[in-house]
Order: structure tokens, then C-alpha cells, then sequence
């Protein structure tokens, strides 16, 4: 993009058309980063995806019909039955607000948008925004071109697709935005030394806060990098006006947020950014006080200073390891931990393990997820070392902790989408300026122009000594240049005999002309393959809504509707203060689409309470009874796809409810449900699995369908297929038996046989004859 | 963390508070043995010793071996032959995107390598300082 200075009209017609053609790069890029989310719209119709957003979709339904005040004061009584609770201090607000913000701005102007449209549509827009962010990012590293290549690879990586699909109405739609915004302004903060910019950064950083659980990378990441930079001597005012404002502003502002709180100081996810906080301060100190004293005044102050500070530091550590080793997970949260040593979530924290979204990744995710970018990453860490600048040096840093977390939880893939998008860019930046320079200066009609125009900052070397040993070097080197055609060598020795002619002094960098122009074809040809695979997973991998299922057969597509039957059931035929009770994936579901209590939702913050219900459906029809009847369940859902062959049914799931409810509850053991180390319901089941309420609830009335009860899922017919329930009712089943509800049926008002009291055989006699003269005590 | 300056210039102008001290507490009136010890030295890697490891990292956990180590698949897997009865290897775990042998995940890590480690021969291909022969192999 720079012009030669030799002309005043021609550089800066370059720069105007340079400028409005990137201008509308951008706006191409962000309509593409739209319009390649809209596929579940287009396919199915605008509704909510998963699980998560539909809890969402609900909180932004209260805020937008209640205002904000009711909004952090939300105690939410429908949910977690009869714990309850507190939405105001457990959810991150941003997304939230956001969309709640769109909606009431949209409103004002008098554009009658629905909360649901304006829900199912942010993510869409916000990556949009991620994709110009992105743009902004590899400019401050590398420059525009690479920037662009980056916004318009991060517009369509299908990693973060997955996550941002219109209707995955979910945190990370608009916190990947301000991931990427904030970690922009660091960067420009870092190159300008702007306090303005500062501030802007510690603004984002608490958007960031406000939006999305993993904030936290973002406050350990920039400390580590403005400790790297301290360690290879980049130390500059720069980097102190870029991390101590952030440190500061950011913390107190995310100690704004409800959820945060406290523990933006006390936990040990934030103790890194305190801990270069000081060292940054001494290193300040330590360059400020060198400059001003001479050397022999400065070693004894240098003395003195680390001997107050060895002792100041020893009773900072001792506190803080009093700190730490009270809390025993050492104040890291659960899900931090998981990440830093992988094994520890499988061994005490079932519920994380089970997660599907929590195991590692193998290498056909890498592949899928972030396609041809895992070639270029390599490439682009070269290109960041070429020349290492205290930006390109964050990028590395970011692409390398953002590569170890993603091998540790296929989740966190998302986090290494925009590292790698970048690095692409740059990779490939690079690789098309290296090309296009070879062509350009090897074309026959443009050589005469390629002595001038070498002089201006392109590739060109200008050798000051032994021209002509080096003349000599550069002749051999052209011809040893793999030429296996005969027309190539000829062009070459053209080459060599017009060079030492016209430019002795310049030697150009340049590879073969035809290599060259193979070499670009080929990596647009890599583009057209990244872009195809990037259309193919949205289209048909991520835009599956999962409320809804499709499946082609041979007479045309089948639609399973059967969630939404059994919700609408649900609200319609029920009494809005009845209980229901599900296993936890469907709670959100449940509270948002049929508006009744749950017991159990995804948040899962309470493992006992999921046990209970794990426990219930494990045990035989009595016991299961009690335990619900003691929660004032009404009616119980119950997910079966053995009809249809929907794999992700609760028989599926089963193994974890024995799993979390084993855990609390010592009764329940997992060897009683396995048959040679499986779970199964066929005729080799053990009897505990044939007599719990899973089974009962699930294969009820099964052998009805096709006579002979073949689940489709298990491949196999099930055990026990003639019973009776003694304690529920069916009440609905929807129409591909894919949802089953169940209610329990009222106690029995009079119970046969001896009644509870040991006693009551010899006192009944006495008691009825003395009745009238001695008061009863009620609570005997 | 406390940058002390090495035993050849520890006589007059130490920056450690403890030798100071020690100065004082046992060797005024002992004699300190004579001893040839060097502090070591410290110094950055070389660009090139980080890039190798950051690209060693980037090997490891692209081939998936975060899976390895906690689901323990098999490092190939083996179907047996119907008719003949034999064994045969099967290098791609069948069906499933989240799943993976341990052979298998390591050979396209390489993969992905591979195909970066090319573009970075390219460029490499292109610096002056290298000899001849290695540009020749480059560009081969």
C-alpha cells in the first residue's frame, strides 16, 4: 500500500482507491459474516436453538417487560424448585442487555420488532462486528492487507459458526466481539501509548465481564504478555500506560458485576494480573531511578530495595498461601481447574465431565472446526517473528495458550478461532505478497519499471560491498533455481544477462515466475476449498436448531416436532403452579416454552439437588414416588427415542444419573445397572435396571407399537416388556413417543394392612375406651 | 528476581541484601573458603529454540493427545476379516467426529505441520544468508 513518493497525484489516488476498496471489503465481509448464519432461518424458521438460549430468551423476556431494576433484583421462583434462584446475581448480564438494549432502541423508532426476533438475530450482528474487529486487530499487528484477509477468514471459520448461528441466542455470540475489541484496543493502546485509548480498553475488558465466564483469559493473557515483554527487555512507558490503567479501571469495573463481585480480588483466576501489577511498578521504578543516580549509589539503593522487598514479598506470599490453601480447590474455580490439569474434572466433578461440549478434542474437530487455518497457523507464527514486535509478540502468545486450552475442551475451540484467523491472515498476507512481487517483477512488459520501483521498500536488498562477487552468488542462484523445462532456463539467463546490467547494486528476492504464478493459483484454490467447507458446516453441520429434528427418508422430509407438542401440552393442560420434573437438560426448555417450575435446569450450580433427581429415576417405582412427592412434583417428562432412533434420549443419559446420584447418595451403585460392564435393557439386564423408573417410564406401553418393543437407539428388544405402573399415570406421549409424561397419582387415603405404629395392636383397644376421658396429644 | 552481580565484583559492590549479611554475621571473623563457582548466566533462547517449541506444542495438542491421555483409545484399531479370519488394521476410527486412535491423530497432526512447515520453507528459501544448497532444498 505505500506509493512512491515521486509523483504527488499518483500516491494519493492510490491511497483514496486503496481506501474505498478496503471500505467495501469490510462491508462485503460483514454481510457474508450475516448472511452465512442465516441457514437455520432459511431451512427451518426463526426460532431459538439448544438448550442455554432458551434461558436466555426467557431472562431478556423479563427485562424487556419489566425494566432493569426488576431485572437485578430477579429472584426467580420457577426454576430449582424450591431452592430458587437468584438471577440478578448469577448471570452474566451483557448478552442480556444487549439484546434488550436493540430491542427497546428499535422500539423507540418505532420498528416493531419481537423480543424473539431481536434475540434470534443478535448473534448474526455481532459477528459481524467480530469480523471488523478482527480487521482492526491484524492492522495494528501486521497491516491491512493481512487484516483483511483475517476479518474475512474469521467471517466464516466454522468454529465460531457453531457458536453464533442465528438463534444460538448464546453469551459467546457477543463475547467473542468483545474478546477480540478489547484485545484491539490493548494492542493499539501498546502502539500509541494513548490514555485514551486505555480507558476505551478498560471499557471493553468490562463489556467483556459483563458478557461471557471467560473474561478470565483475558486478564491472565495480558499479563503474561506484558511480562514477556518485561523478560525480553521491551519494556517501555507504552507497555506501562497499556496494562497498569486496565489492572485498575478493569478490575473495579468488574467488581461492578453482580456476578463477579468479590471475586474479582479473591480468587486466584485474577491474582496473576495483580502479581505483574507489581512487578511492572518495580521495573518502572527501577528504570526512573537508574536514569537519575550513578552507578555505585544505584547498586546500594538496588540493595536496599530488594532487601525491604524480600521482606515485604515473604508476607505477601505467606498470606496469600494462607489464602489459598484454605479454599481446596486453591481458590480456582471448578472449571478453571479442569482446564489447567485435564484429568481432574472426570474424577470429582461428574456433572463437568459429562458435558459433551467438556471433552478434548480430537484431531477431525481441529479439522472441521478450523479447517485450512491449521495448515497456515505455522506459517504465520514465522511471519510474526519476522520482524518480532511487541504486538506480533501478543499474537503468538494468544495463539499459543488459545492452542493448549483448545486441546484440553473441544468448548474452548471458539477461543482459538480468532488466534488462528489471525494468524492465517498474516500467513497468507505474506504468502500473496511474496508471489505477487515475484510476478510482478519477472513479468516480461514490467521489468522496465522493476528498477524503479525496486528502490522503494520492496524486497530488494541493496548490497554496499563486493558487487560483484555478490552479482556472481545471485547468477548462480538463479540458475540453480529448479528449472526443468528448457524455457524456464533461457528466461532465467535473460534475467541474468539484462540484471547485472541494470542493476548492479539491487538484487531481488523473487521466486520463478512460473512457480510463482502455480504457487498463487494454488493458494486461491486452498480459499475456494476453506470457503466451500465453511458454507457446507454452517449449512447442514451447525444449523440444526435441535428443538426441532429432520431426517430425509425415501418419501420426502420428516419433521420432529415433538419438543414443542410436549411444552405446549404442558402449559395448556396443566395448572401453572404444578411441578415438573426432568432430568437437567431440559429445565431451561421447560421454564422458557411451557412456563411451568422445574426442579433441575442447566445450570446445574447444585449437585445434590440433581442428585435427588438422578436418584429418583434410578430407583423402583415406590421409592422414586416418595422422593418426588416430597418436592411436590405434579408430573414427570421423560426423553425417549427408541421409537424414532433418537440417539440422545435419557436411557442414553442414564449412566449419569446413576453416576451424580451415586455420588451423593451411597445407595444407589453403579455395578447394580451393569450387565458385563454396560448398561443394558435387553433381556440380559439386571433387575435393579428392569425395575427403575427410567425403564419403566420409557419402555411403558412400547410393546404396543410394533408387537415385538425393538428399540431402534439400543438395537435391540428390551427386557421387560409386559408391566403395569403402580404409581404414575401416563398422561401424554407425543406423537413420535419422543416425549413422555408422566403424573404421580395422589396417596392412597386408606393403607392396607398393619399401619406404621409397632404398638398400635395393643394401645388401639385401650385408647378407643378411654377416649373421651383423656386429651389426645395431636402430634402422637 | 533480585539481579546479584557475580563473585568476581562481590567484594565491593553487591546488590544482595543476604550477602551483605552474611558479610557481616560468620565471615568477619571466618574465612571464606575459596571457591571456583559461577552464578549461571541467563540468558533468552534464540527465536529459532522458541518457534521449534512452540511448534512442538502446537504438534502435540492438534494431534489430540489431551484425548489420548484421558480416553486411552487403542493406538490402532482392528477389524477381523469374515472370511479369512485374520486381523486386519484399521487406521480411522469409524463413525464418529469425536473420536480418534492414537496413530491416527498423530499422522495428520503431521499433516497439519507438514503443510505449514512448507510454506515456511518457501520463505525461507528466499532469505540471502542461507548457502546455496540449503535454498536449493528449500525450493525443491
Amino acid at each position: 500500500m505505500a506509493g512512491p513518493p515521486e509523483q504527488a497525484p499518483a500516491p494519493g489516488l492510490r491511497y483514496a482507491f486503496g481506501s474505498v476498496l478496503s471500505f467495501f471489503i469490510l462491508l462485503l465481509i460483514g454481510v457474508f459474516a450475516f448472511s452465512i448464519r442465516l441457514f437455520s432461518v432459511i431451512k427451518y424458521e426463526s426460532v431459538i436453538h439448544e438448550f442455554d438460549p432458551y434461558f436466555n430468551y426467557r431472562v431478556t423476556q423479563f427485562l424487556t417487560k419489566n425494566g432493569i431494576y426488576d431485572f437485578w433484583n430477579w429472584f426467580d421462583d420457577r426454576t430449582w424448585y424450591p431452592l430458587g434462584r437468584v438471577i440478578g446475581g448469577t448471570v452474566y448480564p451483557g448478552l442480556t442487555l444487549t439484546a434488550g438494549t436493540i430491542w427497546w432502541l428499535l422500539n423507540s423508532l418505532n420498528i416493531p420488532l419481537s423480543v424473539e426476533t431481536v434475540c434470534v438475530f443478535t448473534a448474526p450482528i455481532f459477528s459481524a462486528f467480530a469480523a471488523w474487529a478482527t480487521y482492526l486487530l491484524t492492522k495494528e499487528v501486521k497491516g491491512a492487507g493481512a487484516g483483511l484477509t483475517a476479518a474475512a477468514l474469521l467471517a466464516m471459520v466454522p468454529s465460531y459458526i457453531s457458536r453464533s448461528v442465528a438463534g444460538s441466542y448464546d453469551n459467546e455470540a457477543v463475547a467473542i466481539f468483545a474478546l477480540i475489541f478489547t484485545f484491539y484496543l490493548y494492542i493499539k493502546t501498546l502502539n500509541t501509548g494513548s490514555l485514551f485509548y486505555a480507558t476505551l480498553n478498560a471499557i471493553a475488558y468490562f463489556y467483556m465481564v459483563c458478557s461471557w465466564g471467560g473474561y478470565t483469559f483475558i486478564i491472565n493473557l495480558i499479563p503474561m504478555h506484558a511480562l514477556l515483554c518485561i523478560v525480553t527487555g521491551r519494556y517501555s512507558s507504552r507497555l506501562y500506560v497499556a496494562y497498569a490503567p486496565l489492572v485498575v479501571l478493569g478490575t473495579l469495573l468488574a467488581a461492578l458485576v453482580p456476578v463477579v463481585g468479590f471475586n474479582a480480588v479473591m480468587t486466584s483466576e485474577h491474582f496473576a494480573s495483580f502479581l505483574v501489577f507489581i512487578i511492572i511498578h518495580v521495573v518502572a521504578l527501577v528504570d526512573y531511578i537508574k536514569g537519575s543516580l550513578s552507578p555505585k549509589m544505584f547498586k546500594v539503593a538496588v540493595t536496599l530495595v530488594v532487601s525491604v522487598g524480600l521482606a515485604v514479598c515473604f508476607a505477601v506470599v505467606a498470606v496469600l498461601v494462607a489464602l489459598v490453601a484454605s479454599s481446596p480447590t486453591m481458590g480456582w474455580s471448578g472449571r478453571s481447574l479442569s482446564l489447567l490439569d485435564p484429568t481432574y474434572a472426570s474424577k470429582y466433578i461428574p456433572i463437568i465431565a459429562s458435558v459433551s461440549e467438556h471433552q478434548p478434542p480430537t484431531w477431525p474437530s481441529y479439522f472441521m472446526d478450523i479447517n485450512v487455518l491449521a495448515f497456515l497457523v505455522p506459517a504465520g507464527i514465522i511471519a510474526c517473528f519476522l520482524p518480532l514486535s511487541d504486538a506480533s509478540s501478543f499474537v503468538v502468545l494468544y495463539i499459543v495458550t488459545s492452542v493448549y486450552f483448545s486441546g484440553v475442551m473441544v468448548r474452548l475451540m471458539l477461543v482459538l478461532a480468532p488466534a488462528a484467523c489471525i494468524m492465517s491472515g498474516i500467513a497468507l498476507s505474506e504468502a500473496f505478497d511474496v508471489f505477487t512481487r515475484s510476478i510482478k517483477f519477472q513479468l516480461p512488459g514490467l521489468s522496465g519499471n522493476s528498477e524503479v520501483n525496486a528502490g522503494d521498500g520492496s524486497s530488494s536488498t541493496v548490497v554496499a560491498q563486493n558487487d560483484a562477487a555478490k552479482t556472481d552468488k545471485r547468477e548462480d542462484t538463479l540458475k540453480d533455481r529448479p528449472s526443468r523445462k528448457n524455457k524456464k532456463k533461457e528466461k532465467e539467463k535473460e534475467h541474468v544477462e539484462k540484471a547485472p546490467v541494470k542493476s548492479k547494486v539491487k538484487r531481488l528476492l523473487v521466486l520463478p515466475l512460473e512457480a510463482s504464478v502455480v504457487a498463487l493459483l494454488l493458494i486461491v484454490l486452498l480459499g475456494a476449498f476453506y470457503v466451500v467447507h465453511c458454507v457446507w458446516a454452517a449449512a447442514e453441520a451447525y444449523s440444526a436448531p435441535s428443538i426441532v429434528l429432520t431426517s430425509h427418508s425415501h418419501d420426502g422430509l420428516h419433521v420432529f416436532d415433538d419438543f414443542r407438542e410436549a411444552y405446549a401440552w404442558l402449559s395448556h393442560n396443566t395448572d401453572v403452579d404444578d411441578k415438573v420434573a426432568s432430568w437437567w437438560d431440559y429445565g431451561y426448555q421447560t421454564t422458557a416454552m411451557a412456563n411451568r417450575t422445574v426442579i433441575v435446569d442447566n445450570n446445574t450450580w447444585n449437585n445434590t439437588h440433581i442428585a435427588t433427581v438422578g436418584t429418583a429415576m434410578s430407583s423402583p417405582e415406590k421409592a422414586a414416588w416418595e422422593i418426588f412427592n416430597s418436592l411436590d412434583v405434579k408430573y414427570v417428562l421423560v426423553v425417549f427415542g427408541g421409537l424414532v432412533g433418537y440417539p440422545s434420549d435419557d436411557i442414553n443419559k442414564f449412566l449419569w444419573m446413576v453416576r451424580i446420584g451415586g455420588g451423593v447418595f451411597p445407595h444407589i451403585k453403579e455395578p447394580d445397572y451393569l450387565r458385563d460392564g454396560q448398561y443394558r435393557i435387553d433381556s440380559q439386564a439386571t433387575p435393579t435396571m428392569l425395575n427403575c423408573l427410567m425403564y419403566k417410564l420409557s419402555y411403558y406401553r412400547f410393546v404396543e407399537t410394533d408387537g415385538k418393543a425393538f428399540d431402534r437407539v439400543r438395537r435391540t428388544e428390551i427386557g421387560k416388556k409386559y408391566f403395569k405402573l403402580t404409581h404414575f399415570d401416563e398422561v401424554f406421549t407425543t406423537h413420535h413417543w419422543m416425549v413422555r409424561i408422566y403424573k404421580l397419582r395422589p396417596p392412597k387415603n386408606r393403607i392396607r394392612g398393619k399401619t406404621k405404629k409397632p404398638k398400635s395392636k395393643g394401645s388401639s383397644t385401650t385408647s378407643s375406651k378411654r377416649g373421651g376421658t383423656r386429651k389426645k396429644n395431636p402430634w402422637h | 528476581m533480585a539481579p546479584s552481580s557475580t563473585a568476581a565484583t562481590a567484594q565491593t559492590s553487591s546488590m544482595d541484601p543476604i550477602f551483605h549479611i552474611l558479610k557481616i554475621v560468620p565471615y568477619s571473623f571466618l574465612t571464606p573458603p575459596r571457591l571456583r563457582l559461577k552464578l549461571p548466566s541467563f540468558s533468552l533462547p534464540s527465536p529459532m529454540t522458541v518457534f521449534a517449541l512452540i511448534l512442538l506444542t502446537y504438534f502435540m495438542v492438534v494431534s489430540g493427545i489431551v484425548y489420548d491421555v484421558i480416553v486411552e483409545p487403542p493406538g490402532i484399531g482392528s477389524t477381523q476379516d469374515p472370511v479369512t479370519g485374520s486381523v486386519r488394521p484399521v487406521v480411522f476410527l469409524p463413525g464418529r467426529v469425536n473420536g480418534q486412535y492414537i496413530i491416527e491423530g498423530l499422522s495428520s497432526g503431521f499433516m497439519f505441520v507438514l503443510g505449514g512447515v512448507g510454506i515456511i520453507l518457501m520463505d525461507l528459501a528466499l532469505e540471502k544468508n542461507r548457502a546455496k544448497t540449503v535454498k536449493v532444498f528449500s525450493i525443491h
